[in-house]
């Protein structure tokens, strides 16, 4: 594993903030801190794999959302300002929609879920966390959400 | 460039740790200001969300490994000033105490930052006649005799019909673009180009595209598209289109390609702009520059930009091309009519290190600079790839970043060196990608072959200690030694 190369493609993505998700091994990063918190959740809380699952998934929910859909603007100061009114979701890849990097981050959410609701053989209460979870966050990546705000919930002044 | 996959991983993984923990601090922060009173009831914040986030949680963590003070000229040795923290590096207080170390991190390619014996003599005599200011912008007062002089010795050094010098570098850029293209132009600049170049270009008010990093094809098919779409919404034709290439990119230490890119700029009859500032005086036979190493012709290339920060140890920046081009810039670009102009001894310091450069002064001294820069850069580098560091730059180049990729090896590698008298520069983001930070060196021509051994032999101790030797080493030949076995 140590001997394995990747190639680093520049890119022309200018927005530091974003432009770290177009290199090769983030999504194996991902998938893979998803796989860890699982057996952390496990080890710590010594609950059901079903329970873990929607634990993580339900986690995941809150953090995604937070950083991806709620939180606006880049973490430095060098862009002056320029991206200050988009959300990290709709300043991936410049704005284009259905990228790959947008359709994998989609696809992860419900796999989650699945995930989830399958080894919680499908019970009621996690059942209606799960679902209602995986519904905010696929209907927030859709294209035609974009630089939507709902009731003006976030929206700037 | 070439990434061991388990690295990616982990410097991803790293930076997502510090993030968590940057804002579970934050959060904890919040609630704890929440409750304690606030004297500035009513003020907005400095700060819009989370734009100070990688200052306070990242920077300031590893604070001590950039911004150091030296207190003596930037030669091949100098002194760096020690400096201590009570509070975790938030704050950091300057001690008595000094390190002579090695220099590897400043812009010294010709020698000239510390007293040469041409120079400085002329230089200090210029202090004296003329005083360090002119106190004045170059059109009401503050043209001498030497700013002329300097700017036909640029023209001719740099090979075009004239030239103009501003007094900052930085300032070049960014003034001289918005005057040569406005609204309804297109400007089309690498994907690496500096900081200048892109505030330049965006006070332009031209539409600015990027092409991949020295891809010449990429190029080719942005103006391809850019030219049939035209203007955006109106589609109209472009007024004008300029690409702005630099000669060496200061984070990769890679050489442009200008030929290609050169030739592709006269298919499509759109404007080459080259910024120099890493590579005039330092590459090419005679220190002319990219355009001397890779045989184009500097007519072909319409504005060159150079700066004398680094090979020429003084301050500024110059633009060279056509004479109606440099007459139309002194009508109208604000850092020729309001801005001061260059300090005089600063322009002697210009003159004197151009005519060192090309043998004027009568010694040899120029070309022996130039011929020990060159092998010293093409030595250092081969060496550093055979201890199996990963070393990016071309042949030639005397910037030569080594990737490190982890967060934490960036302070680690920092600070053993500092701690065996190397002084190392190392990059983080936001300068370069977030995957890519890299410890720059610049090599210079001040170096003796001693202190280029003592530098691999400690770089290559912390190599070892940090672990970023990510190739596998060549086996070693032994050099002079005869081993029995």
């Amino acid at each position: 594993m140590a001997n394995l190369y990747v190639r680093a493609a520049p890119t022309t993505d200018l927005n530091r903030n974003t432009e770290w998700f177009t290199y090769p091994g983030v999504w194996s990063t991902y998938i893979l801190i998803l796989f860890f918190s699982w057996l952390m959740v496990l080890s710590v809380f010594a609950c059901s794999p079903g329970m873990a699952w929607t634990v993580v998934h339900l986690f995941h929910f809150l953090v995604t959302y937070h950083f991806f859909h709620w939180k606006k603007g880049t973490p430095f100061a060098e862009d002056q300002g320029i991206y200050n009114r988009l959300t990290w979701w709709e300043q991936i890849d410049s704005g284009k929609q259905l990228t790959r990097n947008r359709k994998f981050l989609t696809v992860v959410p419900v796999v989650l879920y699945l995930i989830a609701s399958h080894t919680t053989d499908y019970q009621h209460p996690m059942l209606f966390f799960n679902t209602l979870a995986v519904f905010v966050l696929v209907v927030a990546k859709f294209p035609h959400m974009h630089k939507v705000r709902i009731f003006g919930i976030n929206a700037d002044q | 460039m070439i990434i061991p996959y388990l690295t990616a991983l982990t410097t991803y993984f790293s930076y997502g740790l510090l993030f968590a923990f940057g804002q579970l601090r934050d959060f904890f922060r919040k609630s704890v200001d929440w409750w304690s009173a606030s004297t500035l009831q009513g003020y907005a914040p400095i700060c819009l969300g989370l734009e100070d986030f990688y200052i306070r949680r990242l920077y300031l963590r590893i604070q001590d490994c950039f911004n150091r003070p030296i207190s003596s000229p930037p030669d091949a040795w100098f002194d760096v000033v020690e400096r201590v923290s009570n509070d975790n590096n938030k704050t950091l207080k300057r001690t008595p105490k000094v390190n002579r170390c090695l220099n590897l991190g400043s812009y010294n390619y010709l020698g000239f930052a510390a007293a040469d014996e041409y120079c400085t003599p002329r230089v200090i005599e210029c202090l004296k006649k003329y005083t360090p200011s002119t106190c004045s912008t170059r059109v009401d007062g503050g043209t001498t005799i030497l700013h002329a002089e300097m700017e036909e010795c640029v023209a001719n050094f740099v090979g075009k019909p004239a030239a103009i010098v501003f007094g900052m570098g930085y300032v070049t850029n960014s003034a001289i673009l918005p005057v040569l293209i406005g609204k309804g132009g297109l400007i089309i600049s690498d994907s690496l180009n500096h900081n200048s170049i892109v505030n330049g270009a965006r006070g332009s008010g031209a539409t600015v595209r990027v092409f991949q990093h020295n891809t010449p094809s990429h190029l080719e098919n942005v103006l391809r598209e850019q030219i049939a779409d035209g203007q955006p919404r109106t589609h109209r034709p472009w007024k004008k289109i300029i690409v702005v290439v630099e000669g060496i990119y200061s984070m990769e230490g890679e050489l442009c390609k200008l030929p290609e890119i050169v030739s592709i700029c006269k298919k499509y009859k759109a404007f080459v702009y080259l910024d120099e500032a890493h590579s005039i005086g330092a590459v090419g036979k005679s220190g002319r520059g990219v355009c001397e190493l890779l045989g184009v012709d500097t007519a072909d290339v319409d504005i060159m930009m150079g700066t004398f920060t680094k090979s020429f140890g003084s301050c500024g920046g110059y633009i060279a091309g056509s004479k109606e081009l440099i007459q139309y810039v002194k009508y109208t670009c604000p850092a020729h009519l309001y801005a001061t102009s260059i300090s005089a001894p600063a322009a002697q310091q210009i003159i004197s290190s151009i005519k060192v450069v090309l043998g004027e002064d009568g010694s040899s001294r120029g070309a022996q600079k130039l011929a020990r820069i060159r092998e010293n850069s093409n030595f250092f580098r081969s060496e550093l790839q055979k201890m199996g560091f990963e070393v990016l730059g071309d042949n030639d180049s005397p910037v030569m970043p080594i990737m490190l990729y982890n967060p934490a090896k960036i302070p680690a590698f920092s600070r053993e060196c500092l701690k065996r008298n190397v002084a190392v520069v190392t990059v983080a983001f936001p300068a370069t990608p977030l995957l890519l930070a890299r410890a720059r060196i610049c090599i210079s021509a001040s170096h003796s072959r001693e202190d280029l051994l003592k530098a691999l032999e400690v770089i290559s101790t912390v190599g070892d200690m940090v672990g970023v030797k990510y190739f596998p080493a060549e086996p070693n030949k032994q050099q002079g030694q005869v081993k029995v076995d």
